[in-house]
Formats: C-alpha cells, structure tokens, sequence
C-alpha cells in the first residue's frame, strides 16, 4: 500500500455530492422547462410537482453552493505566476507529455472552474429565488429569467466538462470524491507545493 | 380553419359594460369588492375573476367638453404571444385551432412567467395560483358560438369573426391605425383606432421584452447545443489526447 | 313610441333629449349607431357630457328643466326661416283652423294664458277654441295668414324665444342652439327624417307633458310624423311600462286608456256622451268615436253575465273617482302621511327610494296599520321601520312580504316601448315559496270574495261579481292556479253572440258565438262582445279557425327593409307598426318619401283570395283602409285618433296652455322666469305655498343655501332603485357606491376632491355621495351669472349592501310636486348643495 494523503474530508465529500445531485436534479428539470420534455411527467408526475422539486432542489443546491466557499474559495484566490504559466500552456491538455509548472491544492483550472461557478452558481440561486418568491415586479422577473438562463447555459456546459477532467481524463482524480485520499506520489505529480506544504 | 378575431371599435362603443357582466356570467366568475374612487371605471385593474374590462378614458376635445373613450382590455391573443413563449410548462398555454390564446389550469405551474412575457399585462393569478385571463370564451368558440362579450354588445362594438374579413372591414371603414393587424405576428383582439393607440392608452408598438427574445433565440439553442458539445468535446479530446499519464507511465508506455 | 326600436336606423337625424339611452337603454343604440353608420347625425342636449354624448356629432349643453325654452327656440328658428314642411303643415295639422279671437297668449298676459283662475290655480279653456263654422266644420285659412290661425298664433308665440333669450336661460352657448337648430330643421324635406327620443329627463318635470309637446310641434312642422325613422318616441324606463300604461295601472285609466269616471258621470249613457269626441267633418275617422264600444266590451269582460242591457253592462260596479280627485303618487303618498289609509300594498316597487321626496314616503309609511311588499327581495320599503333615523319602537306598521317570482319564472307577454307584445316562456319555476304575480292575485282575490261573501260589506257586488275564469277550479270553486293564456285571450275578447255583417249581400258571419275577436274592428257597443283591453284586440285571436298566439310569433320577414318586421310578435293597434303611418304620404297615397315608404296606396292591388283588383294599402297596417285624402268620396286625414283629423299644433286639451311654454322649475336657480314673469308652471299643484304646508314639503327655490341646480339619473349597471341589481354582485361590482357628478369649477370652489366623500342636501333631505369630479359637467352662463349643476343616481339604498357601504336614495332630496297634467314628480330639477362630508 502506497502512502496515501488526506484531499478532502467527509463532510467536504459529502457536500460535493450534495452539490453534484442537486445540480444535477436541476439541470434535468430545467432542460424539462425549457424544453416542454413531458417525458419527465413520467418522473415527476406533474410539472407542478417537478416545479417543486426544482424549487427544492434549488435551496439544496444554493446550501452546498454556499458552504464550498469555506473548502475552495480561499485557495481558488491564491494566485501565483505558475497559475499564469499553467495557464499559458492551458494545463497540459493539449498535450500528450505535458510538463506543468508546480500546482498547490487545486491547479488552475480547477480554480478558476470554482470561481466561475460560485459566480454562475450565485447568479442561478438568487435569480431563482427571485423568480420564484417575488413573480409581482416584471423587471425584476425579466432580469432574473435572463440571469438564470445565462448561468444554466455555463453550468451545462462547465460541468460536463469537470466531469470528464475528474474521471476519463484524469484518472485517480474521482476517489477525492469517494475517499477523500490519494496516493502522496500521486499528489506530488499534481500539487506538488501542497504536498510540499503538508510535509511529506 | 381561417383564424378568428375580435374587432374591437372604441367608436362604437357606449361603455355600457354589458359585455364585461357578459363575460363574468358566461365563465362564472365572482364579483369584486370595489369601491367608488370618483370613477364609474370599476374594477379598477383586470384581476384573476376580471378578465375583461372596460377603461374609460378622458382626453381633451375641442368641441365638447371632454373626450371619452371607452376601451375594452383584455388578453390580446397574440399570435407571437409573449406568455406562450415564455411559459415553461406544456400545455398550459396553448392556441387553439380559431387562434385565442387558451390555458389550462391543471397544467399551470404557477411560476408567473407569463406576467413578464406578456407585453400587454394580462395574465393574472387565482388563488391557488393558477393562471386566469380571458380565453376568448375557448368553450363557445370551440362550439361554434361567439364569444359571451361579442354577443352581448348592443352596438357591434365587440364583433367575432374570421380574422382576415374583419381587418379587411375595418381597414375599408378608413380607420387611422387599425391595431394589431401586425403586431406580434397579428393580434387576434384587433382595434379599430381613429387616433393614435397612444391615445386610447395603448403601447404604440407592442414588443415582447427584448431579453425573451434574445434567451429565446440564443440561450435556449446554446444550452441545447452547449452540452452536447461539451460531451463531444471531451470525447474528442479523450480520443485524440487521451487521459492525462504521469511521467513513469509515460516512460513505462514509452 | 309613435314608431319603434328598430325604426330608429331609418333617421337622418337623431335628437337625443331629455333620455340618456346608452346607459338607460343601451339597446337603442345599436339602432342609432346603425343609422350613424349610414350617414345620419346624432344630437344631444343633456346638462351632462353622457355617455350617450360621447358618440353624439353634436352635443348642447342646457340647464335642467330649460327644454321648452330650448325646443321654443328651435320652433322660431323653423318658422322664421321657412323650413317647415308646408304641404305636410297645411293639410295634416291644425295651422290653418282659427282660434277664438279671446284667445290671448303667455305674451300679452304676463306667462299665463287667457282663462287663468290664480286661486284654483286653474285655467278656464273657454276661449283655447276652434272657431267652427255653420256646418259645424273648423273655420280655416288655408294661407295661414289670418293673425287668428294657429300658425300664426304659434308663431308669434314663439317669437319670444330669440336666441339671446333661450341661450341666457338654457345655458347653451347660442353656436350651439344654431348647430342643432339647423340640423335638426333640415329634416323638413319630404326626403329627410328626424326623430326624437326621450324618457324621463322629459316627463319628470313640472312643465313635463308640455316638453313633449314642444316636440310634437316640431316634427309636426317638419312632417316627421308617420315618417319611417321619424316620430316622437318614448323609452320606456321598464322593459314592460308600456304594457302597465296600456292595461292602466294608473288611477285615471282604465285598460286602453279609457278614462275612469267620476262620480259624476253616473251611467254608462253619460260616460258615453261624456268621453266619446264627436266631429261633423266626413272626412275625420275620429277613432274615439268607437268609445262606446270599447267600454261596453270591457264591462261585458270584467263582469260577464252579470253586465246586461237592462243594468247598464254593470257599469256601477266601476270604481269611481271622487270630483276632481287626484290619486297619482304624490297624492297617495300625502294622503297616506295624513293618515288616511289603512293599509298598503308596495307591489314590485320599492317607493321608499323611488318616491320623489322619499323621507316624507318613509315617514308617510309608518301611518299605516300594515303593509304587503310583493318583491323578489327584502327592500327599503319592507325594512322602513328599522331604517335611518327610524325608532322601530314607535312603528306600529306591520309589515308583510309575498315573495314573488322573476319573469323568468312565469310565462306571459311584455310589452315594450314598441308597443309590441312578445310572448315569453318561462324558463324555471319560481323558487321557495314564492309565487307568481297572477297566483298571488289570485289567493288574495278568492280570500277577499270569501269574505265578502261571510261578511257582506257595504258594495260587495263588484267583487262577487266578478268573471275570474282563468284557470281549472277546485271544489270551493277557487281557481288553482292562474293560466296566463286565459288571461290573454280575455284581453283579446270573444264574440258572445255570432257577428254577422248585416250591411254585406248576402250578410257575412264576421265571427261564430264564443270565438276569440278578430280584433276592437269587431266590437260592438251592444254587449255581444266582451273586450280585456280593445288596443290588444287581435293579439290572441283565430286565423283559419285556429287559435294563435300572435304574440309569440317569431317571424322574421321585413318590409322594404324599413325593420318593421310584421311577423315578429304583435303591436297594438292592430300590429301597426308605425301609427300615424297615413301622414307618411302625400294627399294622393303617394310616400313622401318612396325610398322610406311606410305605406303606399296601390290602386291595382290584388286581392289574394279573389284575384280582382281591389285597390288598397301596401307595407305597414295602415291608419284605416280608407283611400287617401284626396279621394273626394272616401278620403281620410290621417290623424285618425284625434277628432278633427288634424296634428295638432294647437293643442288645447293640456292643462297648462294649448303652446308650450317655458316655466322654471319649482326649485330654481333664478329669482324669476327670464321669459315673463309667471316663474312656475301657473297649474301645478302647490303641496307647500304661501301659506305653507306640511314641513316635509318644503321648497327653497333661488336659495343661498342651495345654490346648486340638481337632477337624478340611472346608470346602465343599475335598474331603478336597484333591488334586483345591488344584489347582484356583478352589477354592483361595477357601480358599487352613490355618487354625485359635478364640474371640476364646482369642486375647486367647494375644495372638494375626486373620490372625497361629501354631502349632497337638499331642502328635504340628505345624502352622502362619492364625489366624481369630472368634466363631463361644465358651469352653465345663465343671465349673465354662474349656475353650476351637478347629478346624482337614485339607485341607491341604506337596507343593501347591508354594511351600508352603498349609500341611500338621491330621492331623499326630490320634491313632492308634480306636472300640470300627469303629477309625475319633478326629480330632474331641483336645488342641492354640496360639502365636503
Ligand atoms: S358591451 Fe359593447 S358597447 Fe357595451 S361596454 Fe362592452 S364593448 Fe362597449
Ligand atoms: S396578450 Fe399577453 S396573455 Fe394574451 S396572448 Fe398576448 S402575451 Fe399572451
Ligand atoms: S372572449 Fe370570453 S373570456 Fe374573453 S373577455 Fe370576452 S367573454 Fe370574457
């Protein structure tokens, strides 16, 4: 047995799925809405009833949104010049041997996936929320639907995207999310300063 | 079938409001509690038991002392209606085949949507949140009668019809502005204006909110096409780059 | 209406006066909007910008209560500049008759005509007559020339009314008189057609009957009478008061406008002689004549085989009037405040919100030992004694309710202001308890015959007596219910005895022993026919030995696509539809106007059945089958109603004056008349004068405290005093609350504010009202000063909405005081004024 390295805790594992479901329970019903999928009846029974599982879905979604600010956002700000050289070579994806600079707890792609999408995250749960507890004022409504669709377009689009760099693209990456630990050798390759960090 | 239309003709209206009891007997809808407010104009808004209202409105003569117009207000049944487009749920909003713009409370959800993509102000909201406005009576239509407020009319004020013969009429009777023959795709409550719409109270070129069109032409195909290109792009990628190797691994594959 | 609904399309020109007919009769207007469409233009002269005015060509402001000033105007205007329709005039109204030469006018006498008695407050008639020649006939100057012809007795009557004079009385701007005075009169060519409609902003005045007048003479000047889309027609303010007119739910007639006598006239013989009008000249129909026969056959209807010969068809059995007594509504209602009545019954009204001057009615009710309210609803008259200001403890009044059924609940005919009788069905039965009209009629007739009969009684014959053969009878002889049908054909009547045209080779059987009349043609002075009511004579009766219901006829054939629509139920008389229809042509049967032929003589008219020629009338029921007028033999003038013939321009069979004249209402805004100084209509009778009167009848007219000219009105949401609409919550949704109209001038003086709440006072009385501050009401130039108007509806009252959030009835500030002729209250002037509450 390799020597393995704490990533991420229980509760910051848990929260992730929290996220990850509710997005994902969102995603379905909004591309319902905005599509008239009467499919979903066959889930939800009612578009009144997925109505309100969105709406639900939408307060789980805003509660994990909010609490991954306490996990992600103070290192997603921490910025040095190897995130810009990470950048200039955009991660070493387009590459077969990439040779990236040294990365802390979360590379630069993952810091800016996160801040985009407190961002959109935050612009999608507030609009939401305006749509849904204050449908009286027709400008705040049109404003709301527009900010809503906007970041519903991102997050369909951001989040496919994070799903394939978390798995098929990266392999090992998934079991942060399951057993919040990894191989040391294996983080040192990746966030080789935050491993230097934690002393191993 | 040839779309139908109301023609509404403030000039021949005598805002006697028959057709506004009309309309609350035919659907049986409760009365309003109101209150003089120093207008005979009651109720004072459209509300989810008012679908059709009569607004008297004031403006200056020369040659009488005050000119007063009578102007029904009601769902407009747009045939780019704004509410349709907007409303998320099948089937709540629907057109039926003589073009009124018809709902169906059992499939409304209640997001009030509508209010904001209505560019006339119409959709109201029961108590149980449902939507409610005028249907163009779907019923009495759908069984070949006119609309209660049509019938009712005693001056032909409100006149039922193909929509095609009554813009033909109303253009041929030399009215300044016939309004809503293009508008939002044709409206299917058509007036028949001796002056300005802004005159009567009325927008003078009625528009769906630019955002619904602007989410309506590009967001909605974006977050359709947007996530199949983000499957596709990862595919490729995986194809073409492949997952991301340690060095070791490389060495090792090398 | 001398025409009908429809007919209003075929005007040029619609004068829209003294009615309000989109909100009161929003069904006319589909029929002037039609004639609009065509071309015709629409006046009207209302103290308010209505909402009639709103689709008017021209509208003319006046003060309330100034129309005959404003018509007189209009009378000068056509004479002076020669617009009327002078074949028409010559030989179709009285121009040409001379009057007595004693015969002296408003002019001369200071506002009063010749004959004036001030204490009776009455005039003697004897020199408002017709000068008559050796033969009996009028003596005429067909030149209308003579200063003694009526043309020119009217003409120089009315050379008072300048339009300096009407404009400082009226109010009206003198553009305006102009405008209207041109359009209108340019219906004086056989091709144009003016017709004027009204309703109670005419009638309720105390110069009311003369206001009609006024424009009886105008159309009569410009030949608009008998014209299609012409005439002078009343809306009626119910959709069956035509029929209560013709059936005479009025103390001083009896069904078909047969007068009720007085005590006076003791046998039928008299009543006869006394009321049937009599002319010397061949050529009038005189119509009345035939009264005799009318009344016979109403006393054969009403007592059967108790009306014989040899007592005089029962005549005795008739309620009469005390000499001279006056038992219209103001009277009754006085009499009822003094006490003189026992008990009341409110049947379908609610007169504690209608009565003019309804505080006094209110406190007049509490004098009575019981009253009946047969109503669909509780109202203010049923609940008076709990009402404002009422002490319940004091009333000993015992109140009952007979709740009654709707007229969707019953079956039976309607009369409307067409004169047409429809027939309607009944769509349900009546609800709970209540029951219909006729059915309560009839309980209340068997149970007061029952005590007749135990009791006797001091004159129990006219009861017991009575023929009540309208439905199935149960063991004691009681009808079990009332069958509407029976009820019609009694109206209709029967021949009694077979009617056989003696006069015809061979003689002709007009109709078999116990058939339904054919029409009143038929009846007969000699108690061999039995006649309801003679003008509905016709309207059930037999075709083909078949019984039928015109009424209920649904037909929907036209003549010369004039809307007459003959087949559609039936209009007395005779389903006429146009009366009058003969001065619709020239003296040759020829139309005035062939584009608007009413009638048309035909002289190669095919008689149907025999195929010959027999010359005759074609298109609307003509004013008698006699060839026209200029046919030497058997010519006829056309007005067939009257005696001589003759439309008349003098007309003295009024109270107040054979011309109109204008008097200022009981409550004015000015010191004296500005025409002469007569101020008030000199015939009216006084509940209050100078030597005063009760406290409730008091009047303040040119009053500092009251300086603000008043007039009640109905809005198209509510019906009278709106029992049947403030509890319907669709209706009262959209007029909610009382309120009072007045001019924006009005409200910045009085600091009042748009929706503020004031009050309205009256010498009488008081209300509270929303205010409408608006400028559909403008500040009148009277005389040179400011007379500021304001209005108010009267279909308000405390008892519902219960949480009083209606108001009460304007009618707390009307006067008890009434018209000259007819005693209908005068509530569309009076004097108010108003605070800020
Ligand atoms: S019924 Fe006709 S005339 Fe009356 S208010 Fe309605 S539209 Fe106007
Ligand atoms: S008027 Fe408003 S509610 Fe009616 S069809 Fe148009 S958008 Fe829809
Ligand atoms: S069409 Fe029907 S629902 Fe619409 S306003 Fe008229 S009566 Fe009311």
């Amino acid at each position: 047995m390799a020597n393995m390295i704490r990533k991420a805790n229980a509760f910051e594992i848990f929260n992730h799925w929290v996220l990850a479901i509710s997005c994902f329970i969102l995603a379905l019903t909004g591309y319902a809405f905005l599509f008239h999928l009467e499919q979903m009846n066959a889930i939800f029974g009612s578009f009144a009833q997925m109505k309100v599982v969105h709406n639900y879905a939408g307060i789980a979604f805003a509660g994990s949104l909010a609490i991954t600010i306490f996990f992600y956002l103070p290192e997603s700000l921490h910025i040095t010049g190897d995130d810009f050289k990470w950048l200039a070579m955009a991660g070493g994806y387009l590459s077969k041997h990439p040779h990236t600079p040294p990365m802390g707890k979360l590379n630069t792609g993952q810091k800016l996936f996160y801040i985009l999408l407190l961002i959109f995250g935050i612009a999608i749960s507030v609009s939401g929320f305006v749509i849904w507890l204050m449908p009286g004022v027709k400008k705040y409504i049109l404003l709301s639907h527009l900010a809503h669709n906007i970041a519903f377009d991102f997050i369909v689009i951001a989040v496919p995207a994070h799903m394939y760099l978390a798995t098929l693209a990266n392999p090992g990456t998934l079991r942060i999310m399951l057993s919040g630990t990894v191989p040391v050798e294996w983080a040192r390759k990746r966030h080789e300063k935050w491993v230097r960090e934690m002393g191993y | 079938m040839a779309r139908k239309a109301l023609l509404i003709s403030p000039e021949l209206c005598i805002g006697c409001r028959g057709c506004q009891t009309a309309c609350k007997g035919w659907n049986q809808l409760p009365a309003e509690k109101t209150k003089n407010t120093g207008s005979s104009e009651n109720p004072p808004d459209l509300t989810p038991i008012v679908y059709n209202k009569i607004r008297y409105v004031e403006v200056p003569s020369e040659k009488d002392p005050v000119r007063w117009l009578f102007v029904s207000q009601r769902c407009m049944h747009c045939d780019d209606a704004g509410c349709m487009k907007i409303c998320p749920a099948p089937g709540a909003l629907y057109k039926t085949k003589e073009g009124a713009v018809a709902y169906n409370k059992e499939k409304c959800i209640g997001c009030k949507l509508c209010v904001a993509g209505c560019p006339f102000n119409v959709p109201r909201y029961d108590a149980k949140d449902k939507i409610s406005k005028c249907n163009l009576c779907e019923d009495r239509i759908t069984a070949g009668l006119e609309p209660a407020c049509a019938k009712t009319c005693p001056t032909g004020a409100i006149k039922y019809g193909e929509r095609d013969s009554l813009l033909g009429g109303a253009k041929k009777a030399g009215f300044a502005k016939v309004y809503g023959d293009t508008d939002l795709g044709g409206l299917g409550s058509i007036y028949a204006f001796k002056d300005s719409p802004k005159l009567y109270g009325m927008e003078e070129k009625p528009q769906i909110p630019e955002s619904i069109v602007f989410w309506h032409k590009v967001l909605k195909p974006l977050a359709y096409w947007g996530v199949g290109g983000a499957v596709a792009a990862s595919l490729i990628h995986y194809v073409v780059i492949g997952p991301h190797k340690d060095d070791e691994e490389v060495k090792k594959d090398g | 209406m001398t025409n009908h609904w429809v007919d209003v399309k075929n005007a040029d020109v619609i004068l829209v006066m003294g009615a309000n007919p989109a909100e009161n009769h929003p069904i006319s207007m589909k029929w002037i909007m039609r004639a609009r469409e065509k071309g015709a233009k629409l006046i009207v002269v209302d103290p308010r910008f209505t909402r009639t005015a709103t689709r008017a060509d021209i509208y003319a402001p006046l003060r309330s209560g100034t129309d005959i000033a404003f018509l007189g105007g209009m009378i000068k205007y056509i004479l002076d500049n020669n617009l009327y329709f002078k074949e028409y005039v010559a030989h179709y109204t009285n121009a040409s008759f001379l009057v007595n030469p004693d015969f002296k006018g408003p002019g001369e006498l200071n506002g009063l005509f010749s004959g004036y008695d001030e204490k009776t407050r009455k005039y003697d008639k004897k020199t408002w007559s017709i000068q008559m020649d050796e033969k009996g006939l009028p003596k005429k100057d067909p030149a209308l020339k003579d200063p003694n012809c009526v043309f020119q007795l009217l003409k120089k009557h009315y050379s008072r009314y300048t339009l300096d004079k009407v404009s400082s009385i009226t109010g009206t701007p003198k553009e305006k008189l102009v405008e209207v005075y041109k359009t209108y009169a340019s219906t004086g060519k056989p091709n144009r057609v003016g017709t004027e409609l009204y309703a109670m902003g005419w009638t309720q005045h105390t110069v009311g009957t003369q206001n009609i007048r006024t424009m009886a003479i105008i159309q009569l000047l410009l030949g608009n009478i008998g014209m299609a889309g012409g005439g002078v027609n009343a809306m009626r303010g119910e959709s069956n008061v035509q029929g209560s007119t013709d059936y005479g739910l009025l103390f001083h007639i009896l069904p078909g406008y047969l007068p009720v006598p007085s005590a006076s006239v003791a046998d039928l013989k008299t009543y006869i002689e006394k009321f049937t009008p009599k002319t010397k000249d061949p050529k009038s129909v005189n119509w009345w004549g035939n009264r005799g026969k009318y009344i016979t056959s109403y006393l054969k209807a009403i007592y059967g085989n108790h009306a014989t010969k040899e007592n005089g068809f029962a005549y005795e059995y008739l309620p009469k009037l005390d000499e001279g007594m006056n038992a219209s509504w103001l009277s009754l209602f006085d009499q009822m405040y003094k006490g003189k009545f026992e008990g009341f019954f409110a049947w379908g009204q609610n007169p504690a919100c209608s009565g003019s001057n309804a505080g006094k009615v209110r406190k007049a009710m509490a004098n009575v030992k019981w009253m009946v309210n047969v109503n669909l609803f509780d109202n203010e008259t049923a609940s008076f004694w709990k009402g404002p200001g009422i002490n319940p403890k004091e009333i000993q009044t015992e109140v009952f309710m007979l709740p009654c059924a709707s007229s969707v609940e019953k079956e039976g005919s309607i009369s409307n202001s067409s004169r047409l009788a429809q027939w309607r069905y009944k769509a349900i039965g009546p609800v709970g308890q209540s029951k219909t009209d006729s059915d309560i009629m009839n309980e209340l007739y068997f149970r007061v015959k029952k005590l007749y009969q135990k009791q006797g009684g001091k004159f129990p014959e006219p009861i017991l007596k009575l023929t009540w053969n309208y439905g199935d009878k149960d063991a004691s002889g009681k009808v079990k219910e009332v069958d509407t049908h029976k009820v019609a054909k009694e109206i209709n009547g029967y021949y009694l005895e077979e009617l056989v045209d003696k006069k015809a080779t061979p003689p002709k059987v007009l109709g078999k022993k116990g058939g339904l009349c054919t029409n009143f043609v038929t009846l007969q002075a000699d108690g061999t026919t039995s006649c309801g009511n003679w003008l509905y004579s016709g309207s059930y009766t037999m075709k083909d030995d078949k019984v039928v219901n015109m009424m209920a006829r649904r037909g929907k054939k036209d003549i010369g696509g004039l809307g007459m629509y003959p087949e559609w139920a039936w209009c007395w008389p005779l389903n006429r539809r146009i009366i009058y229809n003969r001065a619709s042509v020239d003296l040759d049967g020829k139309p005035w106007d062939p584009k608007r032929a009413v009638i048309k003589w035909n002289p190669n008219k095919l008689d149907p059945k025999t195929k010959k020629t027999a010359p005759g009338w074609d298109g609307d029921v003509p004013d008698g089958p006699a060839p026209p007028y200029s046919n030497e033999k058997a010519g006829k003038y056309p007005f067939i109603m009257r005696a001589d013939g003759m439309g008349a321009l003098f007309g003295p069979g009024l109270a107040d004056g054979p011309f109109p004249e204008h008097y200022e209402a009981l409550e004015c805004p000015l010191q004296a008349n500005l025409l002469s100084k007569q101020r008030i209509n000199p015939a009216i009778k006084l509940f209050f004068d100078q030597k005063g009167g009760l406290k409730e009848d008091v009047f303040l007219s040119c009053d500092m405290r009251f300086p603000y000219v008043a007039t009640t009105y109905r809005v198209s949401e509510h019906w009278q005093t709106g029992v049947l609409t403030r509890h319907l919550p669709w209706q009262a949704e959209l007029q909610p609350q009382q309120f009072v109209e007045m001019s924006e001038e009005l409200a910045k003086e009085k600091a009042i504010r748009n929706g503020d709440k004031v009050t309205v006072k009256s010498a009488r009385g008081e209300v509270w009202a929303i205010a409408m501050v608006t400028n559909r009401f403008k500040p009148f130039k009277i005389a040179n000063s400011t007379v500021h108007q304001v209005g108010l509806p009267y279909h308000f009252g405390w008892q519902f909405p219960e949480d009083g959030s209606g108001g009460d009835s304007a009618n707390l500030l009307t006067p008890t005081i009434g018209d000259a002729n007819t005693m209908i209250p005068e509530t569309k002037a009076f004097m108010v004024n108003v605070e800020k509450a």
